[in-house]
């Protein structure tokens, strides 16, 4: 099989997907807006954190979401109603980011040839890195409240 | 009116919580399927549950089977509320017993609309008003 | 709204096209609504809506843009109720020859009751029975969505029962699409409903929800009485849940005869209603 057979999401797809998951989570008062990264740099964010879920089945791929630390408390603050001044601890983080990208995951999973299953996420603290067996089939660079946000879509190198 | 709400992810838990709180609803919650029956099973039986799909220890789907198979939960309304989205998902789960479905990510009218088709809104509380 | 003769003069415009009122206080809709239109041309509100008077192209778009209704399925859940519980019935039984039903979706906006009736009566339709249902509205970019038949997660996830979504749907990448024997039952027309209503034929059933509050009462007692001759004699209508038609002059007000079908006001013609026991009555003597 050639690199060319494996099936990626189109990247309009994938803002899509992302954006409704936003606008689900956080109202549309604060859109993500699109941001420049160079290719093929790693996420430049300060204390980044990362999700990842893998598909597999019909389809193979790893679906990616990274924040900055800022990004990811006040998300995870939004997603939990923290009173303002009370500070998301780090167990809190890691949930909320996991269902992000959960939400982008499934939604990833549902437009590509199937069935596939759909693994519990995984949450890092710190930037997201991937296996030499996997190449980026589609990347989203996207700033929310001035805060860099990337997801990111891997498939098998074949 | 009780809601059981089952989901592995807190901040989701806590997002269904306020939705269903805010229409007087009481709540439990479980972090996954088997944590749910054993809830149950300790005799706390809600009107509604409110499941996810992908858990660890037991899944949404295997949770509904499990539910249906007990007739004394015959009255229990099941909703998956999953970001499992395609076709066949939702024909299996409404095939295997659940009444409604919600596909992630949502907003909380989607929850409130899908109660009111149920016929679980208390009163004084529209459809989609 | 930056200026209110800005305003002013896109009210006018929505006012003279389609009769509809924006009224002051609506500003920061009109500004919700246009600002979108104005970035794509690379303008400032004010600029944009200077241009309108020269640019029929984007006077189109901006009626478009100010007349969509706000709609999900099923709107009100109890109206589709009555409809099959209470409507229903009667009319099988008087079109039992035809086997045929027409309804009209009044201001259809995007479709969603215009599909929801589509799939109660395929629910409920004896077989061989046959159905049309003439979606009509003014605005060319939501009759566009109606005969694509197309609806996103968001709009297949809010009040639309999951064993409809299963039935009635598939997948299409993102979207959802109705089912092609749904589609086909639903004939779009551009039509302003302040304007005369002209070869629409006579309807079993007539949706008009949750758009008359968009006219002054002249208008609104205009298209109610031009509705009166689009519906069957033994026809319902259907109105919001928060319209009525108390502040109509009182000859109009007495031609529509209130019906309660639970929580559901309907409306009837009431001069067909009402011809036999006056007849009777007035032969005394």
């Amino acid at each position: 099989m050639s690199a060319a057979a494996v099936e990626t999401p189109a990247p309009d797809d994938v803002l899509a997907v992302t954006e409704d998951v936003w606008v689900a989570l956080l109202g549309d008062d604060d859109p993500l807006l699109p941001r420049v990264a160079p290719d093929g740099a790693a996420f430049d964010a300060t204390g980044p954190w990362s999700a990842a879920t893998t598909v597999s089945g019909g389809w193979q791929g790893v679906v990616t979401v990274e924040l900055d630390d800022t990004a990811a408390r006040s998300l995870t603050a939004r997603m939990l109603d923290l009173p303002p001044g009370l500070d998301a601890v780090d167990g809190d983080i890691a949930d909320a980011v996991g269902e992000l990208v959960n939400m982008v995951g499934g939604n990833i999973k549902s437009l590509m040839p199937g069935p596939s299953v759909l693994s519990l996420p995984s949450v890092a603290a710190g930037r997201a890195a991937f296996a030499s067996d996997v190449r980026e089939a589609s990347r989203l660079d996207l700033a929310w409240r001035g805060s860099p946000v990337r997801v990111s879509v891997h498939v098998p190198v074949s | 009116m009780r809601a059981m709400i089952i989901d592995d992810s807190r901040a989701m838990r806590s997002i269904l919580r306020r939705i269903v709180t805010d229409l007087d609803f009481e709540t439990a919650e479980a972090e996954h399927g088997q944590a749910a029956l054993d809830q149950m099973r300790a005799g706390v039986v809600p009107d509604v549950c409110l499941v996810d799909w992908n858990m660890p220890v037991m899944d949404g789907y295997t949770f509904i089977t499990e539910v249906r198979a007990n007739p004394e939960w015959r009255d229990i309304t099941l909703m998956m509320v999953t970001t499992e989205s395609e076709q066949r998902q939702i024909v299996r789960a409404l095939a295997a017993g659940a009444h409604e479905y919600v596909i992630k990510p949502f907003t909380p009218d989607a929850i409130v609309d899908k109660l009111a088709l149920l016929g679980l809104l208390p009163e004084g509380h529209g459809v989609n008003a | 709204m930056t200026g209110s003769t800005a305003f002013a003069s896109v009210s006018a415009l929505v006012r003279r096209e389609t009769s509809m009122i924006y009224d002051e206080g609506k500003e920061y809709l009109v500004e919700a609504r246009l600002n979108p239109l104005a970035a794509a041309r690379g303008l400032g509100l004010e600029e944009y809506v200077a241009r309108l008077a020269f640019d029929a192209e984007e006077r189109r778009k901006v009626i478009d843009a100010l007349t969509i209704n706000e709609t999900s399925w099923f709107r009100d859940h109890t109206p589709y109720q009555a409809f099959t519980d209470a409507m229903l019935p009667p009319l099988l039984n008087a079109r039992a020859p035809q086997r045929r039903l027409r309804i009209w979706s009044a201001a259809c906006s995007s479709g969603q009751e215009a599909y929801s009736i589509a799939m109660l009566l395929d629910q409920h339709l004896p077989a061989g029975w046959d159905y049309e249902i003439v979606a009509t509205d003014i605005s060319t970019q939501m009759l566009e969505r109606v005969r694509a038949g197309r609806y996103s997660q968001v709009e297949v996830n809010r009040g639309l029962p999951a064993t409809s979504l299963v039935r009635y749907f598939t997948r299409a990448g993102r979207d959802w699409e109705i089912a092609e024997r749904l589609r086909e039952r639903v004939t779009v027309k551009h039509l302003n409903l302040a304007a005369p209503y002209l070869g629409l034929g006579t309807f079993d059933v007539i949706w008009l929800r949750n758009v008359l509050i968009y006219f002054d009462a002249a208008t609104k007692a205009d298209i109610l009485r031009r509705m009166l001759p689009m519906l069957a004699p033994d026809g319902y209508l259907l109105l919001g849940s928060s319209e009525t038609t108390l502040d109509l002059p009182t000859d109009l007000a007495a031609a529509w005869q209130r019906e309660q079908i639970g929580r559901v006001p309907a409306y009837r013609r009431a001069s067909a209603l009402s011809t036999t026991p006056s007849v009777l009555t007035s032969t005394g003597a």
